[in-house]
């Protein structure tokens, strides 16, 4: 990619996420490190944005770039390394990834017309933090009896025998899950069940069985009952995650321009 | 590793990237509220882009272009409606299922 500065005509504004207005700009490089983060206040609030090429942000070249994995990694840390360095100062309403505006008169638009009802979202996840929270399971014996059987009988009760134990094993799983849940609510202002990962998502042997997000504004209350869950709990690893901003507590029309 | 010594703890920095494309994507990208491109799966894209990451020179000499040529990311195709027939019948055979995990 070319070094050349930035030309008005050909950028749009990539909106990584709203802060009050009077917060400082975080001081790091944007998804397109050639032009700095800045803060465009507008009423009460102000959207954390920097400029990008449209020609590699508009729709058609995005989804080319989506195909590229190295960009995709390389533009998704820097968007949450922006919105990081945002919620260090303050509060903040995250974008989702790739929130582009042609010009800076709609991104604008945007924050005065959506004004209010961002900074009630300011205010609901001001001093409060998301943590992540998952549990893992040990791995299950591996399935291999069936294959082994000798007789085609043999095979059929084996697989049954299996199922059973599949069948039980997502039953105390989904318990666990369900009691983790209420325990960390009861420790949080709020708490979403996020879709669990697979192995080859965590990176994990264990297998996940609970993925959740919880708004909390008292840590140490919230890291106490994960311990407290984790001493009574030898059959589950627990796994917490950092502050993160909070986008699974902001609507989805505010994130979503 | 037992699951014991997993424990409260933090995982390594950076945060994993999962946890990142959980948060920053959902369920799609939208640019300046008229342009929706859906993602349909999340965690399908992980697990490539892992795995591109891991080898992401080899990648660029074969010139993989998963993205272009994927069902599961420009809707679905026939085959996981398939599987699940398959699946709902044999259940009504009395038949234990089939097992996605054995591939």
């Amino acid at each position: 990619m070319a070094a050349a500065p930035l030309h008005e005509d050909d950028t749009g504004w990539y909106l990584y996420g709203v802060v009050a207005n009077g917060a400082d700009p975080p001081p790091v490089a944007g998804v397109d490190p050639r032009d700095q983060v800045v803060v465009l206040a507008e009423g009460p609030v102000a959207g954390v944005a920097s400029r990008v090429l449209l020609s590699e942000f508009d729709e058609a070249a995005l989804v080319d770039r989506l195909a590229d994995a190295e960009w995709l990694e390389q533009k998704i840390r820097a968007h949450e390394q922006v919105v990081e360095a945002a919620l260090a100062s303050g509060a903040v309403v995250p974008c989702r990834f790739c929130t582009v505006y042609r010009d800076e008169s709609e991104l604008r638009r945007f924050l005065s017309e959506r004004g209010d009802a961002l900074a009630e979202a300011l205010a609901r996840v001001e001093g409060r933090v998301e943590l992540g929270v998952k549990a893992f399971a040990a791995r299950p014996a591996a399935a291999g009896e069936a294959s082994q059987a000798e007789s085609g009988r043999a095979y059929l009760e084996a697989r049954r025998r299996e199922q059973q134990a599949r069948q039980e094993l997502a039953r105390s799983r989904g318990e666990i899950a369900a009691q983790l849940h209420e325990r960390l609510l009861a420790a949080a202002e709020d708490g979403v069940v996020l879709a669990l990962q697979s192995r080859d998502v965590s990176g994990r042997d264990a297998e996940m069985v609970f993925n959740g997000a919880y708004l909390v504004a008292d840590r140490g209350r919230f890291e106490d009952a994960l311990a407290a869950i984790s001493r009574e709990r030898d059959d589950v690893g627990l796994e917490l995650t950092g502050p993160w901003p909070p986008y699974n507590f902001v609507s989805e029309e505010l994130s979503r321009p | 590793m037992s699951s014991r010594d997993l424990d409260t703890y933090r995982p390594q920095h950076p945060a994993q990237l999962a946890d990142v494309l959980e948060r920053v994507l959902d369920k799609g990208i939208v640019i300046a509220g008229d342009i929706q491109i859906n993602l349909l799966d999340i965690e399908l894209l992980t697990v490539k882009i892992r795995l591109l990451i891991a080898s992401a020179d080899k990648a660029r000499e074969m010139g993989i272009d998963w993205w272009q040529g994927d069902p599961f990311l420009h809707g679905r195709n026939g085959q996981g409606e398939l599987e699940e027939r398959l699946r709902r019948l044999e259940e009504k055979a009395g038949l234990p299922t089939s097992e996605r995990e054995e591939e």
